[in-house]
């Protein structure tokens, strides 16, 4: 492999400029997207929230992003990635400056589920930087874009309850909320002045069959559908967790026609995926041009566990500190939980270069087991450790989830080539859900248990990870006069 | 580089063919096969041609055997890369003029070298045919016969007919032209008069079912023939299609890939002995690298393929193309492609360096150009863009960009990665072939909305490429990026160049206003036209009453129309209800 180079401050590079521009974006999507988790403790106090109310909230955050996934990337195909970003950027502020009025919780829980789109945001970032980076130098920059962008809940954790108690009172978090919307709507001025969706001067292809994975052979069909049925069963669990039956915040009939929402959505992506797959449902493909889709499914999982667990350790962190260690204040707990996604800025690439230079399944496998055994240290915390055990422990987790993340997206191109976005959003989606699920499992049991949770769940991907085959390509190897010679690698 | 060709076009043809002079002392029919091997099977096809020397014309003889020899010679000598209809038609446009011209010393024309001429040409998937006179073409498919020419002749009385058409006869000549679907096990009949007036249909197809060797059916519908009385040569011939070119993706596939994608380059290291010295562009879709041959110590680009396709079979068979039309068009104007003698290792290919500026950076150091000098460049441009189309070629990117000048100023179109090849693209592949959209800011709106191009498309680029240079402006302004639907299109206003660049003539900018018309049925039909206007002034461009509102704006003129209408339908209304 050559080493690829990023000559980050050339900033008369356009697509330097590019680049800055995106994760910056995508930073404040992140911002936006997590910017109630530490003034959790605020709102709950200002609003006279209950705890499954508080639960509920976090929940519906990262919810509504599954299904803005699939819009924002028709959107991004219809009107290209510069108006999509700018527009979101400006319908969030909106969203936040109305999150930073709620009066009660049900205009909360409106808002924050109408915030969750935000969070899809990454996808049009992702196909920004595709488009303006060589082959070369692509992995690096969506690197650096997925890392720093994700950095942004860690700003929020640390700025925002800073800035709620400088205000002081009780409107300090809302504030600090309609503080992020308005840098938000600033910047996607800027943002649509400064970025071009294209380098300039660029050759545009029709693009290729969009809407579903190419997926290639029959019994592989039916493990996709099969493999998009969790996407929708976690929705409709979270629609049953608000149905008058738990937290009653939908009405019956607003809780069965979501459910029918749910299987229409279903439904038509069903039909989307046949559509892309009807030539080969009838002739087949040619054989080297086959992949298994077991490679795709494992990634999946293993996205599920190691971001789906950040998503949700993000979510509730500070409020767990506050509620764990009794000599914690806001700021303090803001502080600690920002640690967790401070470590992003590494150990997302260290994954990625781990899997590069080593055995692919092992590293994964590693990481994994990093996971569980950290999370299963987690689930024994008690107010009387020491913090900076507590620390350890909790930076286990963390680095060994974003490094795993890391590993995961590392593999995705070797999948099949051609399919990367596609493969690689399917692995998003999968990273939502699995946020979505672990918030859903939180409201039902207390933090301990929720951690082993997580643990057992890193066990049993960790199996499931070992059925992958070890992703195998020719490699060239270059002697010592420089001549680039090919070897085949089984 | 060996010339191969990942597509796979052989038909499996077998065929038969019988002449016989019959009553009369001389044979004024004439008939001929082709069926190549390899490259030209696929690029070119087979052909069979039939004529029948007309018996009026005092050297039928002679002109029958010019036009089978001569349209079987030239058609395979015509450039790969033309389409099947415009290498017959250039062939038999020649053909006629020369029998044409030959004749003319005889008294009366059509008593000079005249021929009928039906020819089949069977390429890929498809049946081509060529048809002027009353020879004719007839398809068996199902043990059903098909007659799929028209006889071109009038009847004057009962019994006698006399030809209407046919080559050699007049300057101007008209061929029917078909194209049909082929299916495997058709069988097709050529025949001159002396064999179809006098076998019927089901005779012919009885006897073609139960032969199997086509020469001796050849000889025996000969016989048949001759035995119900004709009297005039006879000839016929038999193709018939025994398999069609193998829809084999996977065989194509194979050999798309059969060279690996190179790693990333560095400089430093040497790819099949050419020493990499530097990165010069890299893009998602390609690199090109600057190397210098070791041996010849010349310096050349290399193109490498992102590795982003590396299993995307529409972008090999893109990227295969690109220096196998390069060396087809070859032209001053085009930059040259470098053929290595080593075998090479990877996908990739070399083309000479040059290092001159690029037409943008031209337009950014000329800010107020002379008009002489754009129009020398013009010439260049258009020079190297007409070789591409007589390759009948599309280079469907022409932006300045994809223009470079070498150290002697002479200018050379670069990149060859978005061509349209007609040649190729009538040779089915199991491939999902991906469409060009060009780039936003020089494709011309047909390109971009409906992805059909033509040489009018070209023009469009052509004439926003020499707008730019007069006026460093686009014609429609920067506006015209974000069209994406043809109405989108329509609102964009031109501003006319002399208002940007008071330098450029009136008529000048008639010319380009005609080369960027939104409607490619308003632009120029080819480049030669556009180049004539841009260097004569052209009457029609100068005058200076305004154009009715109809032709400037339809769409406001049918508006008002309605809406004129309207009000006066209201007023009656009124006047009519009001006691």
């Amino acid at each position: 492999m050559a080493r690829a180079q990023l000559p980050f401050l050339k900033l008369d590079d356009p697509k330097i400029r590019t680049l800055h521009f995106a994760w910056f974006a995508f930073f404040l999507t992140f911002v936006l997207w997590f910017n109630h988790a530490p003034l959790m403790v605020y709102i709950r106090e200002d609003l006279a929230l209950d705890d499954q109310q508080v639960k509920a909230l976090l929940t519906l955050n990262v919810a509504f992003t599954i299904p803005a996934r699939i819009l924002v990337g028709i959107l991004v195909d219809r009107f290209g990635p510069r108006n999509v970003f700018t527009g979101l950027l400006v319908i969030s502020s909106f969203l936040c400056f109305g999150f930073a009025l709620a009066t009660n919780f049900e205009w909360l829980a409106l808002t924050r589920g109408a915030l969750g789109f935000v969070g899809a945001g990454f996808v049009i970032g992702i196909r920004l930087v595709s488009e303006w980076f060589p082959a070369k130098q692509v992995g690096l920059a969506q690197g650096i874009y997925g890392g720093w962008g994700n950095f942004g809940s860690a700003a929020a954790a640390m700025a925002l309850p800073a800035i709620a108690m400088m205000v002081g009172g009780e409107n300090g978090w809302r504030l600090a909320i309609a503080a992020t919307g308005g840098l938000s709507l600033v910047y996607a001025f800027f943002f649509h002045r400064s970025v071009r969706n294209t380098p300039k001067g660029s050759t545009y292809f029709k693009p290729k069959k969009t809407g579903g994975l190419e997926v290639t052979s029959r019994s592989d069909f039916a493990f996709y559908i099969a493999m998009n049925v969790p996407m929708y069963a976690a929705l409709g669990v979270l629609a049953w967790k608000l149905s008058p039956s738990n937290l009653g915040l939908l009405s019956d009939a607003a809780t069965h026609l979501v459910i029918v929402g749910l299987v229409i959505l279903f439904g038509f992506q069903v039909s989307q995926i046949t559509k892309v797959n009807r030539e080969m449902l009838k002739c087949g493909v040619p054989e080297l041009y086959r992949y298994k889709f077991k490679q795709v499914a494992v990634l999946d999982v293993a996205y599920f566990i190691t971001f789906g667990a950040e998503l949700a350790m993000v979510s509730i962190l500070p409020l767990f500190f506050l509620e764990t260690f009794e000599e914690f204040d806001p700021i303090q707990a803001g502080l600690l939980a920002s640690a967790f996604a401070f470590t992003n800025l590494v150990a997302r690439p260290v994954g990625g270069w781990l899997s590069d230079r080593t055995h692919r399944r092992t590293s994964l496998s590693c990481l994994l087991a990093g996971i569980a055994i950290g999370y299963a240290l987690l689930g024994q915390i008690e107010g009387s450790w020491p913090i900076a055990l507590a620390l350890f422990v909790l930076a286990i987790c963390s680095i060994s989830g974003q490094a795993g993340s890391g590993a995961v997206f590392a593999m995705v191109p070797l999948v099949q080539r051609r399919m990367t976005g596609q493969i690689a959003g399917m692995a998003g989606a999968y990273g939502n859900v699995g946020g979505v699920v672990f918030l859903t499992i939180l409201s039902f049991v207390d933090y301990s248990t929720f951690f082993l949770v997580i643990a057992g769940c890193a066990a049993v991907v960790l199996l499931a990870v070992q059925l992958m085959d070890e992703p195998e390509g020719h490699i060239a190897e270059i002697r010592e006069d420089g001549t680039v010679e090919l070897i085949e690698v089984a | 580089m060996n010339e191969t060709i990942h597509i796979d076009g052989s038909l499996r043809i077998d065929a038969g063919q019988a002449t016989s002079s019959g009553e009369k002392p001389a044979n004024e029919d004439c008939m001929g096969l082709r069926l190549p091997e390899g490259i030209a099977l696929t690029m070119k096809g087979v052909a069979a041609v039939i004529a029948d020397g007309v018996s009026s014309a005092e050297a039928g003889r002679e002109a029958s055997e010019s036009c089978v020899q001569s349209f079987l010679n030239d058609y395979y000598s015509t450039p790969e890369s033309w389409s099947v209809r415009n290498s017959a038609q250039a062939v038999l446009i020649a053909l006629n003029r020369w029998l044409y011209s030959r004749g003319h010393g005889m008294v009366e024309a059509h008593k000079g070298y005249v021929s009928t001429l039906s020819a089949l040409i069977l390429k890929s998937h498809t049946a081509h045919l060529f048809h002027v006179g009353d020879t004719r073409i007839h398809r068996i498919r199902d043990n059903a016969l098909e007659q799929l020419t028209r006889d071109h002749v009038t009847q004057i009385s009962e019994k006698d007919t006399y030809l209407s058409r046919a080559v050699g006869m007049d300057v101007r000549l008209e061929v029917d032209y078909r194209a049909l679907e082929l299916q495997a096990g058709d069988i097709f009949l050529l025949t001159t008069d002396g064999v179809h007036d006098f076998v019927d249909a089901s005779t012919l197809v009885q006897r073609i079912a139960h032969g199997s060797d086509l020469e001796a059916i050849c000889q025996d519908l000969i016989g048949i023939a001759q035995a119900a009385g004709s009297i005039d040569n006879l000839t016929c011939q038999l193709v018939r299609v025994q398999a069609l070119p193998p829809e084999d993706a996977n065989a194509v596939h194979r050999r798309l890939t059969q060279l690996p994608f190179p790693p990333p380059l560095e400089p430093g290291m040497k790819v099949d002995g050419h020493l990499i010295e530097k990165e010069i562009h890299a893009s998602n879709r390609s690199q090109l690298y600057l190397v210098t041959d070791t041996e010849s110590k010349r310096r050349l680009v290399m193109k490498t393929p992102s590795v982003n396709f590396e299993d995307d079979p529409a972008y090999i068979e893109r990227f295969v193309m690109e220096p196998w039309i390069g060396r087809r068009v070859a032209n001053r104007h085009v930059v040259e492609i470098v053929e290595s003698e080593r075998r090479q290792s990877f996908l990739y290919y070399l083309m000479e360096y040059v290092d001159g500026p690029t037409l943008r950076q031209w337009i950014d150091e000329h800010r107020q150009p002379e008009i002489v000098e754009v129009l020398a460049i013009v010439d260049q441009l258009a020079a190297g863009l007409q070789a591409f189309h007589r390759k009948e070629t599309l280079h469907q990117d022409l932006k300045p960009e994809n223009i470079v000048f070498d150290c002697g100023g002479v200018l050379k179109i670069v990149d060859f990665g978005s061509c349209q090849i007609a040649g190729i693209q009538e040779i089915a592949a199991p491939i999902e072939r991906d469409h060009v959209l060009g780039t936003a800011r020089y494709s011309a709106p047909e390109v971009r909305i409906a992805e059909s191009a033509g040489i009018r498309s070209e023009i469009f680029s052509f004439g926003t490429l020499v707008y730019e240079m007069l006026t460093h402006e686009l014609p429609y302004g920067e506006k015209i990026e974000n069209a994406n639907s043809q109405a989108a299109f329509e609102r964009l206003k031109y501003v006319p160049s002399h208002h940007r660049n008071p330098m450029v003539p009136v008529w000048m900018d008639g010319a380009l206003r005609t080369a960027v018309s939104i409607p490619w049925r308003r632009r120029y039909r080819e480049l030669s036209e556009l180049l004539y206007d841009l260097r004569h002034p052209n009457a029609t461009f100068l005058r200076t009453s305004p154009r009715p509102l109809i032709e400037r704006d339809p769409l406001r003129f049918w508006k008002g129309l309605a809406l004129l209408l309207c009000a006066a339908w209201l007023t009656t209304l009124w006047f009519w209800l009001t006691p």
